[in-house]
């Protein structure tokens, strides 16, 4: 800042119209996002339901964090469900975006069918999954005599998130599948035809020509997927409420019901802590990114 | 300096934005004074809406708008919530009186004619020193719903002991009835009636929190109460009952199906409260149902209900309407208004002069209600923010409950350390 300062150089002329753009969403932004954050890393050190008389109580709210195992189990599950999403997504999404991509009849009909998820919102795919997890699913267990099928998943506490998991991918998939695609476009069929020369089979061609050529965007996607997924809220709420039992409890869940509860302080305090997570990993995400787009 | 400048550009535009704030605040003075009276029930709200269009038109000074759907959280947060509220009383309400956040009602006539047993309930879960600040409005007494031809059918009396309810539920089980329908699906079912019930029909609820709240951060294996000590019994008897007498696809059935499967004569017993009798008579306005309180002793004496303040008024401190809200809930609160109230909804009245229930589907209640044999529920004096129901849940779908209820010990006691 001095440096720029102290050596003379010709001023820059700036459209004013620019600040005319910045300010409005610079106020908001910091009107509703920033200043309520600091608000509530404040209430984090003291024992305010949000409203009325409070003291403060200093680091009780982050000691009583770190030895409550319902929080840690909400860790533990959040990243798990996190982790195994993106995985499913991003494998599922890239064979769909090869195969959208190749020569194939009924290509942008079928696009089209893949992108539907995306326009509907979570909590109502949540709620027809429930519907077809609790009633239609075991039926068909019943009527096939398939025993761990004949109980919905949902209800049985060790399979719950593997529910969670299927809904949340389906939901997923076509933000994914779109940038796929648009990487998959960008390569271009040159390289192709210079392998099929080269007497390259497709399997060959597509671990050592397409997927170093996207590697960028798996980046991305494997990142803010991974990001995404670790707010899972709507489909959760929709398909188990985080049951049964705690079983699929995530960290925002745990954030807003504790909030509703009128446990203001401490859900700040680990609000305030999933905040520290969720930057560092989006730092991470920005070292990593960088590092690829050098390549 | 483009520092400068964008404090010169952010000045005015804060400015607006005051401004914009302030003139909300004020509104034209020769305009009705506005009332937001927040209700948190559903069901009641066509019946409200109604009393409100009749006050609004004979007071012209003043108009109660209803509000039915804002998150009264953020209200108090922000410092802006409704000026009357007329909400199913719980710990979460009960924070809000105890953090001072509601005015002082004792010296309203209708303070003296509520039910000393009854005001009791509500400083069962807190109160503020000095201060009258919620008045309970509607009673809902809650135990078991029972099919009254399915127990005449298999020539069954309503049970008043431990063993005779295991009897009854022999003799249906034997007869290829489902005794109890359950819907674990929905964790709160399970709190309500099973655990509820059980809990409460063995231990004395209001005690045993009191108990537990002096306790605060003691409470653990060894202390002298503990949801692992006084709640083993009933919890235990509560899982044998879900085990050998519920259906078999309990756990994936929520409350809407047990309504229906209920009303369709699925099951002989039902594990509810009164608002479950409208859903009901959806599907079987004629089915005769009745009610009595789950035994789990082998002394009819015993004999407990589950009750709770399914309405009570308050009026927040913050509220610059007082005394039109007052006027209102004085209106509320006259005899003929509440008793039509309570007619409709099936509650109890909270007053010395309520008239007596007489519906035939809650009478079962009536006696147990007058004597005062009643208790809040167990589940509903923990602190929303344990995730008690979902822990009932996994109990009730087969989770270790000696497990779950150490789990709520430990929780209390981190609770109490950080309030």
């Amino acid at each position: 800042m001095t440096a720029t300062t102290l050596t003379p150089r010709p001023k820059r002329k700036v459209e004013k119209i620019y600040y005319a753009f910045l300010v409005p969403s610079l106020v908001l932004f910091t009107l509703s996002i920033t200043l309520p954050a600091i608000i509530g890393i404040f209430f984090s050190f003291t024992n305010s339901i949000g409203f009325g008389d409070w003291d403060f109580v200093g680091l009780i709210n982050y000691v009583a964090l770190f030895s409550d195992p319902a929080v840690l189990a909400s860790y533990l599950f959040t990243f798990g469900f996190a982790a195994v999403t993106v995985v499913l997504v991003n494998v599922l999404a890239f064979l769909l975006a090869v195969g959208l991509t190749a020569k194939i009849r009924l290509k942008t009909s079928l696009r089209a069918v893949f992108v539907i998820p995306m326009v509907i919102s979570g909590i109502i795919i949540a709620y027809v999954f429930n519907f077809l997890f609790s009633n239609s699913l075991p039926e068909l267990g019943q009527a096939a005599g398939v025993g761990w099928l004949s109980e919905s998943i949902l209800a049985n506490p060790e399979l719950a998130w593997i529910g969670v998991v299927l809904v949340t991918t389906w939901q997923a998939i076509p933000g994914t599948l779109l940038i796929y695609i648009a990487g998959l476009l960008a390569i271009p069929g040159d390289v192709y035809e210079a392998a099929d020369l080269d007497g390259a089979g497709k399997f060959a061609q597509l671990v050592r020509i397409t997927l170093p050529l996207v590697a960028g965007y798996i980046v991305i996607n494997v990142l803010l997927g991974f990001k995404n997924f670790l707010n899972a809220y709507d489909v959760i709420v929709g398909l188990t409420n985080g049951g049964p039992g705690t079983a699929t409890r995530s960290i925002p869940m745990t954030i807003v019901t504790g909030f509703t509860g009128g446990d203001y302080a401490y859900q700040m305090a680990n609000a305030a802590m999933f905040f520290i997570i969720v930057v560092a990993i989006s730092l991470l995400q920005l070292r990593i990114t960088r590092g690829r787009n050098a390549l | 300096m483009p520092r400068r400048r964008s404090a010169k550009i952010l000045a005015p535009l804060l400015g607006v934005l005051m401004l914009g704030t302030g003139l909300s605040a004020c509104s034209s003075a020769d305009a009705p004074e506005t009332v937001r009276f927040h209700l948190s029930k559903p069901e009641a709200i066509p019946y409200f809406r109604e009393l409100i269009k009749e006050y609004n038109a004979a007071n012209d000074d003043v108009e109660i708008v209803l509000d039915s759907s804002s998150n009264l959280q953020a209200g108090f947060l922000r410092g802006n919530p409704p000026d009357l509220g007329l909400l199913n009383y719980n710990m979460e309400m009960a924070r809000f009186m105890e953090r001072g956040a509601l005015s002082d009602l004792s010296d309203m006539p209708e303070a003296g004619r509520i039910l000393p047993e009854v005001q009791d309930l509500v400083t069962q879960y807190a109160s503020y020193p000095g201060r009258t600040s919620v008045l309970p409005y509607s009673v809902m007494a809650a135990s078991v719903i029972y099919n009254k031809q399915i127990f005449k059918e298999q020539g069954i009396e309503v049970p008043t002991t431990s063993a005779e309810l295991t009897a009854a539920c022999e003799k249906l089980k034997a007869a290829g009835i489902t005794p109890f329908y359950g819907t674990f699906k929905d964790p709160w079912t399970a709190a309500q009636g099973w655990f509820d019930y059980t809990v409460g029909g063995e231990v004395d609820v209001a005690d045993f929190y009191k108990a537990m709240n002096e306790l605060g951060t003691e409470v653990g294996p060894d202390s002298p109460a503990s949801f692992q000590k006084d709640f083993k019994e009933p919890v235990s008897r509560m899982k044998q009952l879900i085990d050998n007498y519920t259906n078999a696809d309990a756990a994936s059935k929520g409350y809407g199906d047990g309504n229906l499967a209920f009303a369709k004569g699925e099951s002989a017993m039902y594990l509810q409260g009164p608002w479950a009798f409208g859903e009901i008579a959806k599907t079987a306005p004629s089915l005769e149902l009745g009610t009595f309180p789950l035994p789990m002793t082998e002394n009819p004496e015993d004999l407990e209900v589950r009750v709770n303040i399914d309405l009570a008024a308050w009026i927040p401190e913050a509220s610059r309407h007082k005394d039109a809200a007052r006027k209102f809930l004085s209106y509320l609160f006259r005899q003929d208004v509440m008793d039509k109230y309570n007619a409709a909804q099936l509650g109890y009245g909270t007053t010395t002069d309520a008239a007596p229930a007489t519906d035939p589907r809650i009478t079962g209640m009536r006696d147990y209600f007058e004597a005062g044999d009643f208790y809040q529920g167990p589940s509903k004096a923990i602190p929303l923010t344990i995730p008690t129901e979902n822990y009932i849940q996994g109990i009730a779908l087969g989770g270790d409950a000696t497990q779950a209820l150490s789990t709520l010990d430990a929780d209390w006691a981190r609770l109490a350390l950080r309030r």
